[in-house]
């Protein structure tokens, strides 16, 4: 099988990387790889470590979010945008240097192009039936949903028993 | 190698083995020549493995996309701290998940310079983050359990609302035999063999059974009953538990007052406003997640069997690529069910 790769990947050469090597060549390249896009392995290393440190520290950032330093805590929409933003250059990061897509041939975009559109308008054709089912639901439905007055009824019970534990004492 | 490429005239190799033999010899080096070339400039596993990335990209869309048109077009959705995530423990997870990228990708580079050892030890340490990672997470869906979060109703004991519904499940949970000897048994515990924690909240469940079954109820009495029994940290509980209480995690900051986890027996049915459809999605995106983690601890265990030299490099290409894209869903899925 890894023959055959060797074989085809040579005769892939021509057409990927016009010039990088002979259009005609002996059959005995089974030492060497012929991966398109292997000429950016020399050194990669020191790339990846970088790409890394990018990672880790755009991982910080987005966990900034929750912690008291960020200044929009009142304004969740701020976050919101900014994590995505965090979220969306990291993931570039990892298909661009990790899975190589920045050193692949043109290939790379008949196949993440059509995937990444599709993947956009099936989340947006969601929306009209999922999205905004519980703006039109039945009566029955409404009465058993989850409303944000359910969660402030909650929060004063919080408060009634704090004034409750601070009588307790008393009451003992 | 020979014959087979020759029984298949239309094939790959066929052409390109029958080109090069049959104009060696005529025309010499002419520079490059066209060939014909059937298919995508990259070797078939790689282009499988591609292809297989692209509905793989399609299907994390349908259920990413389905959690973000679910939570925002809900009326109310849980806040993190109140079903119990804990922001540290997933941000450890981001930063283990991205380590083990980095490891694969080092693993792959090794195998090309014919370092296999080196090769087989990134691979290895990929295959002990993967796991660190399923740990952490078994670690976090046993606090969602052990606060009766479960995905389907006969084991989840969340409730959207603290109304009838909810009252009634209270007091048919309080009914249940067993849990009426425990109850008895704890009535009947002298107050010198419990703490004060205990003692204040064996007075509190007094209260609150009173409160269940007595005919003068109030529908503000049921939120007090459910507050009682699971209560909704404050934002500002939240805050401080995660800023202090990052190595404790499990969600026990704000929550130590909540009858369920004073008495763990007591499994009392629990208000999470929004927790259902919450816990649903949860653990869908991050079970789907779970399994293709799985999945890939699978992979490397098989690739540790090779001997990772230039020969496998192809094969750790391809399970790099795979890992790098579970990487990537986890770099969507941590902020949205984190942090949001």
């Amino acid at each position: 099988m890894s023959d055959h790769d060797v074989h085809s990947a040579h005769a892939h050469g021509p057409i990927t990387r016009a010039g990088d090597m002979p259009a005609h060549d002996d059959h005995d390249h089974a030492g060497h790889e012929h991966e398109p896009g292997h000429d950016h392995g020399h050194g990669g290393i020191g790339k990846y470590l970088l790409v890394f440190l990018a990672l880790c520290g755009l991982t910080t950032m987005s966990f900034l979010t929750y912690s008291s330093v960020w200044p929009w805590r009142d304004q969740p929409h701020v976050g919101w945008a900014f994590m995505m933003a965090v979220s969306c250059t990291k993931a570039m990061l990892v298909v661009l240097f990790f899975m190589h897509v920045f050193w692949e041939a043109n290939w790379k975009y008949v196949l993440t192009i059509p995937a990444a559109m599709m993947a956009i308008f099936l989340a947006l054709m969601l929306v009209p039936d999922v999205g905004m089912r519980t703006r039109m639901v039945s009566q029955e439905r409404a009465l058993h949903m989850a409303r944000t007055s359910d969660v402030r009824l909650m929060e004063q019970a919080a408060e009634a028993k704090a004034l409750a534990e601070l009588a307790e004492p008393a009451a003992h | 190698m020979n014959a087979s490429a020759i029984s298949l005239p239309h094939g790959h190799d066929g052409h390109s083995h029958g080109h090069d033999d049959g104009h060696h010899d005529g025309h010499g080096h002419h520079g490059p020549v066209l060939q014909y070339q059937p298919g995508l400039p990259l070797s078939r596993g790689k282009l499988i493995m591609w292809l297989f990335l692209s509905t793989e990209i399609m299907f994390f869309a349908a259920l990413l996309g389905s959690y973000v048109v679910l939570r925002f077009g809900a009326p109310v959705w849980p806040k993190p701290h109140h079903v119990h995530l804990s922001e540290p423990i997933g941000a450890f997870n981001t930063f283990v998940l991205i380590c083990s990228s980095v490891t694969i990708v080092l693993a792959l580079e090794a195998a090309r310079a014919n370092k296999a050892g080196l090769a087989k030890l990134w691979m290895l340490l990929t295959l002990l983050l993967g796991t660190l990672f399923l740990g952490v997470k078994g670690y976090e869906y046993q606090a969602k359990f052990s606060h009766g979060i479960f995905p389907q109703a006969p084991r989840s004991r969340i409730y959207e609302k603290p109304d009838l519904y909810y009252g009634s499940a209270v007091r048919a949970r309080l009914g249940e035999p067993a849990i009426i000897d425990k109850l008895k048994e704890l009535d009947d515990t002298p107050a010198d063999q419990l703490t004060a924690e205990q003692v204040s909240a064996r007075t509190r469940l007094q209260q609150i059974r009173k409160m269940v079954t007595s005919p003068e109820q109030q529908a503000f009495d049921l939120a007090v009953v459910a507050d009682q029994v699971m209560p909704l940290p404050t934002e500002g509980q939240g805050g401080s538990h995660g800023g202090g209480g990052g190595g404790e995690g499990g969600g026990h900051g704000g929550h130590v007052s909540g009858l369920n986890d004073i008495f763990p027996w007591l499994k009392l049915p629990a208000v999470i406003p929004g927790g259902n459809m919450w816990a649903s999605t949860y653990f869908l995106l991050t079970g789907f997640h779970a399994v293709h983690v799985l999945v890939g601890l699978i992979v490397f265990t098989i690739l540790l069997g090779y001997k990772l030299g230039p020969k496998d490099a192809g094969k750790i290409e391809n399970a790099g690529l795979y890992w790098h894209f579970v990487d990537l869903v986890w770099i969507f899925l941590f902020p949205l069910l984190y942090l949001f």
